[in-house]
């Protein structure tokens, strides 16, 4: 029966480029309902923070409509006595530091993991590696009380050196694959040229595999920008991020969603510029690997 | 006082394999020095320990008569061109030749002067902008000299340099490196598997096989002497004929019985024969320019039938199969000569070579005639 199904090869080869058009629009309307899948959330929380409340809750759907500023506002400058300005802040330290120090130690420990061989250093990468194994949220309690032993609840520091933590070992594990691909003549080529270890790394080692330390940097980046769980549970007010304060918009019977969806927009607004902006290196990044 | 000196010097890899087994070379200052060998012969394990690429196991290694066992890379002042060219994919060829100026701290203008001056003498002035990866392999093998050369090293390491160049690319950056080595008088250490190669650059030759040198020599002392049948059989071309032969004698002297033919041996060069080797299967050797045709049929004489004729030019090259193996012999290429026709041929024995069962050679190396290239 199967067998019966397929055409000869001469009418199949006539028949593909009969039905050429056909599909090239079939996979286009795939796309486009792929993409309008992802995107329409996106469109929903930009037009709800530009709607007023009646048209929000509008049936059918307010499709045009003048746009109102004052949600955005709103969210900037009141709403409960601090504005989302001061958690973007909050987020944008956080992210920016822990994510330059992840990077920066997991670039230097993946480089001496690729490079050096020396005795236990299988062991060591497995247990950088072993620190993922366990759900992030069985070290919640543990991570409390040392935190708050030492002092720095609701501080910044505090989760600049947690998400640190959760970073390096990722950072580490992907740059050392990157690092292992780098030719050894390059850098014994700089051995002899009279560089020292440290030097090759800073000045061939690193630059070489620049697309991945960006790739593996935005990663983290978008770790530490979305963290809820230790966000929550180690800061109060001064130090909270953003997912925070957006959790504080659902009370227990309403949700405004006018400024929700204002403070949400703030929230996701630096990461697509960023993702926008290094998506060629995001890009090149992923298929490095394989096309050296 | 030798510039290089390797003092029984072995290489053992941790998994047991010895890639260099007691070498002792001693290289003098300014010279022009290939390491000579087939591919895995450790000719590169004995070039990455003299760059500090990789320990001495045992022996010492000496730079100017001073041990460098334990000097790292980047001190001992040496410059290494690779045969993947390893340039650095993220810089321009500017940058490229002046990495080991900037390792050493020397001033911007400095740089710049001197990278200039070196892309002329390549003639790479007009590449600088480029990255390796728009650079053809001629161009980036050029660009690693340069960088090589951009600052004036002890030594000079060049590990197989031309071996993924096309041939007629090779044939001229050969000549380039000589004239280099003739301006720059540095001494080098060129690793090569292609006996011409090694030929048309260096001033001496070591042939290594197995982790083992073989023979040290020049070019011609090394084709005219080889000490044993490897180093006949990688050094010449075409390639030495080698047939199975017996020792015998006859009221002459010494005869060498190649097949039905005995072929008597001087008598100056059989002073180190013994008869420890009369009842050995011996292998008799003669290089193709040491064959001639003979008409007259004498007892030293072998025949066979024409198989092949490749001309050459001024020559041509003539393949006879012979009862014992075939024999390979230039002509000139004037002899009119066609496939299948019967030959009779006679050697040079003042230049022809017997190897021991062992493959050590066992006549007294022949004296060139003075004038003589080949």
């Amino acid at each position: 029966m199967r067998e019966a199904t397929i055409p000869p090869p001469a009418s199949r080869h006539r028949s593909v480029g009969h039905w050429r058009p056909l599909r090239t629009g079939g996979l286009l309307a795939v796309a486009v309902a792929f993409v309008g899948w992802c995107v329409f959330p996106f469109y929903i929380m930009i037009t709800t923070a530009l709607k007023t409340d009646p048209q929000i809750f509008a049936w059918p759907p307010v499709w045009l409509f003048h746009p109102v500023l004052r949600n955005m506002q709103n969210a900037f400058f009141v709403v409960g006595g601090r504005s989302a300005l001061f958690f973007l802040m909050n987020s944008i330290i956080v992210t920016a530091v822990s994510t330059i120090l992840a990077v920066l130690l997991g670039s230097m420990t993946a480089y001496g993991l690729a490079r050096f061989h020396f005795p236990g250093d299988r062991n060591i990468a497995f247990f950088i590696l072993s620190t993922r194994f366990a759900p992030p949220v069985a070290f919640v309690i543990p991570t409390y009380v040392l935190v708050e032993r030492v002092g720095l609840l609701d501080t910044r520091l505090a989760l600049i050196i947690v998400y640190t933590a959760a970073n390096v070992s990722f950072v580490t594990w992907i740059l050392r694959g990157f690092f292992v691909d780098i030719p050894k003549e390059i850098e014994e080529a700089a051995l002899v040229d009279g560089y020292r270890h440290i030097e090759i790394f800073w000045r061939v080692a690193l630059p070489l595999i620049k697309p991945g330390v960006i790739t593996t940097g935005i990663l983290c980046a978008v770790f530490s920008w979305n963290e809820f769980l230790y966000a929550m549970i180690l800061t109060q007010s001064r130090a909270s991020t953003l997912p925070v304060y957006l959790s504080q918009f659902s009370g227990s019977t309403t949700l405004v969603w006018d400024q929700y969806m204002a403070v949400g927009v703030i929230a996701v607004l630096p990461v697509l510029l960023a993702a926008w902006w290094l998506e060629k290196h995001l890009v090149r990044g992923m298929t490095f690997g394989a096309v050296r | 006082m030798p510039a290089i000196e390797f003092l029984s010097v072995t290489k053992r890899y941790p998994d047991g394999t010895v890639a260099v087994s007691s070498l002792d070379l001693a290289i003098e200052p300014a010279e022009y020095v290939c390491l000579l060998g087939p591919s895995g012969c450790g000719k590169s394990s004995t070039l990455r320990m003299l760059a500090g690429l990789e320990e001495v196991s045992e022996g010492e290694l000496r730079l100017d008569g001073r041990a460098i066992n334990g000097l790292p890379a980047q001190r001992r002042d040496m410059a290494m061109v690779f045969e993947n060219y390893a340039l650095y994919p993220h810089l321009n060829v500017f940058d490229n030749i002046a990495m080991p100026l900037v390792a050493r701290g020397r001033a911007a203008s400095e740089i710049c002067t001197r990278v200039a001056r070196v892309a002329e003498a390549l003639q790479i002035s007009d590449l600088l902008k480029r990255y390796p990866a728009q650079l053809s392999g001629g161009q980036r093998q050029r660009v690693g000299v340069g960088r090589a050369i951009v600052r004036r090293p002890s030594t000079f390491l060049l590990d197989e340099p031309f071996g993924h160049l096309e041939a007629y690319l090779r044939l001229q950056l050969r000549a380039e490196f000589r004239r280099l080595h003739e301006r720059l008088g540095t001494t080098t250490l060129h690793i090569t598997h292609d006996h011409e190669e090694a030929a048309a650059v260096s001033d001496r030759i070591a042939v290594i096989e197995q982790g083992r040198l073989q023979q040290f020599g020049t070019f011609l002392e090394l084709l005219d002497n080889p000490v044993n049948r490897f180093v006949a059989e990688f050094i010449g071309s075409p390639p030495i004929n080698l047939l199975p032969a017996q020792l015998t004698g006859s009221e002459n002297g010494p005869c060498v019985k190649v097949g039905p033919a005995k072929v008597p041996l001087p008598m100056a060069r059989t002073a180190g024969l013994s008869q420890a080797v009369a009842s050995e299967q011996l292998t008799f050797g003669v290089r193709p320019e040491d064959v001639y045709f003979d008409t007259q049929d004498t007892s030293e004489t072998l025949f066979g039938d024409v198989v092949a004729i490749e001309p050459q030019g001024d020559f041509s090259l003539i393949t006879v199969d012979i009862t014992v193996g075939t024999i390979r012999a230039m002509m000139s290429s004037t002899t009119i000569l066609r496939r299948g026709q019967r030959v009779g041929l006679r050697f040079d024995v003042s230049r022809a070579h017997l190897f021991a069962a062992d493959g050590h050679s066992l006549l007294v190396p022949p004296v060139r005639p003075a004038g003589k290239a080949r």
